[in-house]
């Protein structure tokens, strides 16, 4: 007897997608994910010079037939680079993301099945986390640890993840309260397989909302550590670190050094707000 | 009953800022680096560094150095930097000043801005107009602030040069050129704030619009006009202080990109540089301000929306 | 221009056997005028005098320290990097912080902006016929800002004070083998002498302004210098407020002529955007320390004044000699033979560097062996290289680096460049406090990684370079190059007094060093300094200290 809601499963789906489609922000959202992602993965092969590729003599050069976006401190060819600059945010990000769901739904069941002195001393832990803003926490973070792709994944998916065990805790809070558990419990089933059998299930699909969430703040938060010059190495071509490498001369008006990098940035979070807010929509309705 | 409510919050506040404090130490004691070679230099002969750092006590064992510098903090004293070899509070107060500066241009800005947003979305609901003020809020919230800050600079100061892309003013400059140099550093706040308080500012009015008092008021004849106004303060209050209250953290001392990008010394800057010159009294001290701000802003939040909004209040009496 | 016999030989007829073949070697032609002077100026020989000697071998003026033509009473404001920790003379280590102490006090001799030694605190000094004692003779009549005369005691007190290795003093790196607590001896008020370890024929470089630590200070100096700000400089203190800026104010009783500015004003800045965005908004007229890359707009700015000196300045490319895969040489100079050296330098540096040839001895020194083949880029040499070593399918290595100013840039191109050759460099950019670590073997990425690549300030002689970084027990050795031929062949250097002498050892140490390529030297990067046009008489040196007490607008 598990405890689920959803009535006639296909009736359902169908009502979503339907909805979904209607859904203008979703198409156009959706639209812009797929661009980007068919750039992380095929854009390397149809750019016009190999992002990698260096001419120092002709470095910083403006936009121009031949660079359409200019070049920049290594005469590198900044359209090849921001076409092919999705691939390192697009793979660490979601990778945080799923690290983070999977800490914040051990973390949660934890400390939401077992209460007591689990839940004081994580409960106390992770408010002193929260206390001091995000990015101090990764920062102080990656200072210790050094950087490197790894690492950026691991911080972010901690740090979600603590902040993830929250909504989780409160679901299962509310979910051990019932008959099914209570039942688990007369049988004499052990409390993983009461958590992760018995539990997990009914408590998915809010945890599932809160990490596509989610991958809106990883982008924000991958994008940043490569800013603040602890993400990506280079000579990654990621958006992030570009600026980071190229906003210092902003004033000498270099500005296509990192203008391009920047609504590439803006259109990637957007188009992912959109699609999501297409969502909520249409599971709403 | 509210004295002991209040009595509750700051002694679990008082453990968190412990917990935060032994936190930041140890922390502290991974950090990468030595102290006396961030002040001599790394051609320094290391019989200079270990004097160096002798003189400096971050060669006494961990236990001394956290609890010298855990009983002087108690009595006020917020201890000495390695780095600067003086007193901390003064570096402290000149960056929460700055910081202070910097959050009060941008919340001037964002809070008449988000409170009109959302009473226009509020008036619209569902219509266009509602759903580019909504969705457009939540995409400014999750915009990476580095990233608005970028265009922004390439607009206001480099192509139309109105303002000043560098946030640091001359020595000795007057409020007027204070402010005129916080306003682009300001924006990407703007941005990120203003997407939610117009959300909770949109949701407080539709609910009040709903309500039996609005309904009541309009059919004792007073206008759209006057309904509107004495039910916006009150609903748009209540949600921005909320707002303010719970990014107050991040409005101190999270704003270490913003720093970065407009050059700007505040809290945030401070706390890196401590970190990566292994200033422990500095950092730790700096962190602690921030957690006291973050504890205070959500306890005097909590007062005042229990004084603000009645609903609280008959909950209580119930 | 005809040679001045006569007057050449009344001239010489004072001077020593050691100075005469100086004299000697640039009459004819081995050595040139900027090297007699900066030569001669280490042995002690005066700027009139040398200039003397060049005018009556018809070879023009030596350049003097003319006051530009500058109205007096200006208020001179200069961007500096922020002085990292309490500005101590003892313990400074950070350009700015160096900056600072050099404003209000001053140094036995000057390393000016062209390398020559110039008398302050000192006017003349000596060496014994060894080079084991050195005797300074004390300029008279100079006051300290707190009132009492400058002697021999202050000096005194100031050496033992920065030799003694019970203090916190930066300056004992630059002392170790050479001075010890005690080894200055005052003879009388005006004279002192300096008793060393062990033959040093560049001596009094180590107490001029190149070891910036070591301003003369009362022997009643006790610490707390950002109370006090003594000193015997043309400037006294106004103001200090640590992290923001400074000021300083004319002393009018300095010993030389007044300086010109009513005032100098100098703001901090922990980064170099923002010292560029205050320049071009009118803020400051001056940035001590401008890096090309990131200065680039100003470079080409007609507003702007850039003076770009010489230094010897770089950043060394460091592989491990005793591991894999650079234990072979021959991998080594393959690695070096792919570096277009011009191209860093009108690439990278726009200009403002020279380049590099694998050793230490930049062009600017003047015992640099100018016989020395220069190494250029040679892909098909390397490519032989590898196969000779057995490396022709390539490897793969992590090159580990601070995160400052041209450097990750520089490592970008060494990337590509030995791609050419099969080798596989993935890059690891840290913060530089990272990279350092404890600056010890083992416990600091720069000194243990396999490849890396770290910023060296410039020096007005190689002693650190070469004793610290690549001496068999050098502390700061990164490529742990054991190598004894190169430590024989550096204490001879060191202990060379007569200029052909060090340029013989030189050449033997930059042949060696070209065949074991331990640490690639690309380029030796220029001191830039932006000014304001109309602000004139500013006198910046490679060290990154600056005199100002000639500035003025025009």
């Amino acid at each position: 007897m598990t405890h689920v809601y959803i009535d006639t499963p296909s009736s359902r789906h169908q009502e979503v997608f339907a909805a979904l489609f209607r859904s203008g922000p979703f198409l156009i959202g959706t639209a812009i994910i797929f661009f980007w992602a068919v750039c992380a993965a095929f854009g390397q092969q149809f750019v016009p010079y190999d992002p990698l590729a260096q001419d120092i003599l002709n470095a910083l050069g403006p936009p121009s037939a031949e660079h359409w976006f200019g070049t920049d401190q290594l005469g590198r060819d900044i359209f090849s680079r921001v076409i092919a600059g999705s691939r390192d945010i697009l793979t660490v990000a979601p990778l945080a993301t799923i690290l983070a769901t999977i800490i914040g739904t051990v973390l949660g069941l934890l400390t939401g099945y077992f209460r007591g002195i689990v839940d004081d001393v994580f409960s106390r832990l992770i408010e002193a986390k929260m206390a001091i803003p995000g990015v101090i926490v990764a920062l102080l973070a990656i200072v210790a640890l050094g950087t490197s792709e790894m690492t950026v994944i691991l911080v972010i998916g901690l740090s979600f993840g603590t902040n993830m065990s929250r909504t989780v805790r409160s679901a299962v809070l509310s979910e051990r309260e019932l008959e099914y558990v209570a039942a688990a419990t007369l049988r004499r089933e052990s409390a993983v397989h009461i958590m992760f059998v018995e539990i997990l299930p009914n408590i998915l699909p809010p945890i599932l909302v809160e990490s596509t969430m989610r991958v809106g703040y990883a982008i924000f938060a991958v994008a940043t550590l490569s800013f603040i010059g602890f993400g990506l190495q280079p000579p990654s071509p990621d958006w992030g670190l570009s600026i980071s490498t190229n906003y210092a001369m902003i004033g000498g008006g270099y500005w296509w050094t990192v203008l391009f990098d920047a609504l590439a940035i803006a259109s990637l979070v957007i188009g992912i707000n959109l699609m999501a807010d297409g969502l909520y929509g249409a599971l709403d309705a | 009953m509210i004295a002991r409510f209040i009595a509750r919050r700051i002694a679990l506040a008082l453990v968190t800022l412990f917990v935060l404090s032994v936190l930041v130490f140890f922390c502290c004691q991974v950090l990468p680096g030595n102290v006396a070679l961030a002040i001599l230099g790394p051609q320094a002969d290391p019989r200079t560094v270990n004097v160096l750092n002798h003189e400096l006590g971050v060669d006494r064992p961990l236990l001394v150095q956290y609890s010298s510098w855990i009983t002087s903090f108690l009595q006020g004293d917020m201890g000495r930097s390695y780095i600067y070899r003086a007193p901390v509070a003064p570096f402290i107060l000149q960056a929460i000043g700055h910081s202070l500066k910097l959050a009060s241009v941008a919340i001037l800005v964002v809070v008449p801005l988000g409170i009109l947003g959302g009473v226009v979305a509020a008036l619209n609901v569902h219509r266009p107009l509602d759903r580019i003020i909504s969705i457009g809020g939540v995409s400014a919230t999750i915009l990476p602030e580095f990233v608005s800050g970028i265009v922004l600079i390439l607009v206001f100061g480099v192509w139309l040069r109105w303002l000043p892309i560098s946030a640091a003013w001359p020595q000795g400059a007057g409020v007027f050129t204070q402010v005129y140099h916080l306003i682009l550093p300001a924006m990407p706040l703007v941005l990120v704030l203003f997407g939610y308080i117009a959300r909770m500012a949109r949701a407080g009015m539709i609910e009040a619009l709903d309500s039996d008092y609005t309904r009541t008021a309009v059919l004792k004849g007073l206008t759209w006009r006057l309904v509107i106004w004495r039910h916006v303060l009150r609903n748009a209050l209540l949600p921005t202080i909320t707002v303010i209250a719970t990014q107050a953290g991040y409005l101190i001392g999270g704003l270490v990109v913003v720093e970065t990008l407009f050059r700007y010394e505040g809290v945030g800057s401070l706390i890196f540089a401590a970190a990566t010159s292994k200033d422990f009294p500095m950092l730790e001290a700096a962190v602690l301000v921030i957690g006291i701000t973050y504890a205070l802003a959500t306890l005097i939040a909590d007062l005042l929306y229990s004084i603000l909004n009645p609903r609280i209040r008959m909950g209580s009496y119930k | 221009m005809a040679r001045k016999i006569k007057l050449l030989d009344n001239l010489r007829s004072g001077l020593t056997a050691l100075e005469n073949h100086l004299v000697d070697g640039y009459i004819d032609g081995r050595v040139s005028r900027r090297e007699l002077l900066r030569h001669g100026s280490v042995l002690g020989l005066s700027l009139p005098f040398l200039g003397r000697i060049s005018l009556a071998a018809g070879f023009g003026a030596a350049p003097t320290l003319a006051r530009a033509n500058v109205k007096p009473g200006a208020t001179i404001r200069v961007a500096c990097h922020v002085p990292q920790g309490a500005v101590d003379p003892l313990i400074v280590g950070s350009e700015g912080g160096l900056a600072m102490i050099q404003q209000v006090g001053e140094f036995l001799c000057i390393d000016g902006s062209d390398l020559t030694l110039q008398p302050c605190l000192a006017e003349t000094w000596k060496p014994n016929e060894d080079g084991t004692v050195w005797t300074f003779t004390l300029r008279k009549g100079v006051k300290f800002h707190s009132g009492g005369e400058m002697k021999a005691d202050d000096v005194v007190a100031t050496f033992d004070r920065l030799a003694d290795p019970k203090n916190a003093s930066n300056a004992l790196s630059v002392f170790k083998g050479v001075l010890q607590k005690g080894a200055t001896r005052k003879v009388d008020d005006y004279t002192i002498e300096f008793h060393l370890d062990s033959r040093s024929g560049n001596f009094p470089y180590l107490v001029s302004s190149d070891n910036y630590n070591a301003i003369i200070l009362p022997a009643s100096y006790a610490g707390d210098f950002e109370k006090s700000w003594d000193g015997t400089g043309p400037f006294k203190i106004d103001k200090y407020i640590p992290n923001v800026g400074a000021s300083f104010v004319p002393n009018e009783n300095y010993w030389g002529p007044k300086a010109l500015p009513a005032r100098t004003e100098f703001t901090f800045f922990r980064d170099i955007q923002p010292e560029i965005l205050a320049f071009q908004g009118g803020q400051v007229d001056v940035i001590n320390a401008l890096p090309a890359t990131a200065g680039v707009a100003l470079l080409s700015d007609p507003g702007v004044d850039i003076i770009s000196v010489k230094s010897s300045g770089h950043h060394a490319l460091h592989m491990r000699c005793d591991m894999d895969p650079f234990k072979d040489p021959r991998v080594r100079r393959a690695v070096a033979l792919c570096i277009d050296r011009d191209k860093l330098v009108k690439g990278l540096m726009k200009g403002h560097a020279v380049v590099g040839n694998d050793s230490p001895f930049a062009p600017i020194y003047p015992s640099t062996d100018p016989t020395v083949p220069q190494r250029k880029q040679d892909i098909a040499q390397a490519k032989e290289l590898m196969k000779a070593a057995g490396m022709e399918k390539g490897f793969q290595v992590t090159l580990s680096t601070e995160q400052f100013l041209e450097i990750p840039t520089y490592v970008q191109l060494i990337q590509n460049w030995t791609k050419e050759i099969g080798i596989d460099v993935k890059l690891e950019i840290m913060d530089y406090r990272t990279y350092v670590g404890n600056a010890q073997y083992g416990t600091s990425r720069w000194l243990d990684s396999v490849m890396g690549c770290q910023v060296w300030y410039h020096r007005g002689v190689p002693n650190v370079f070469l004793g610290g970084g690549l001496t068999s027990d050098g502390p700061w050795n990164p490529s742990h190059f054991k190598n004894e031929q190169f430590d024989t062949l550096n204490k001879s250097y060191v202990a060379a007094l007569d200029l052909e002498a060090k340029r013989e050892a030189s050449g033997r140490i930059e042949r060696l060093l070209l065949d074991q390529s331990p640490v690639v030297y690309g380029y030796f990067f220029n001191h830039l300094t932006a000014i304001k046009k109309g602000v004139a008489g500013v006198q910046p040196n490679a060290m990154n200290q600056i005199f100002l007490q000639s500035a003025g607008k025009e």
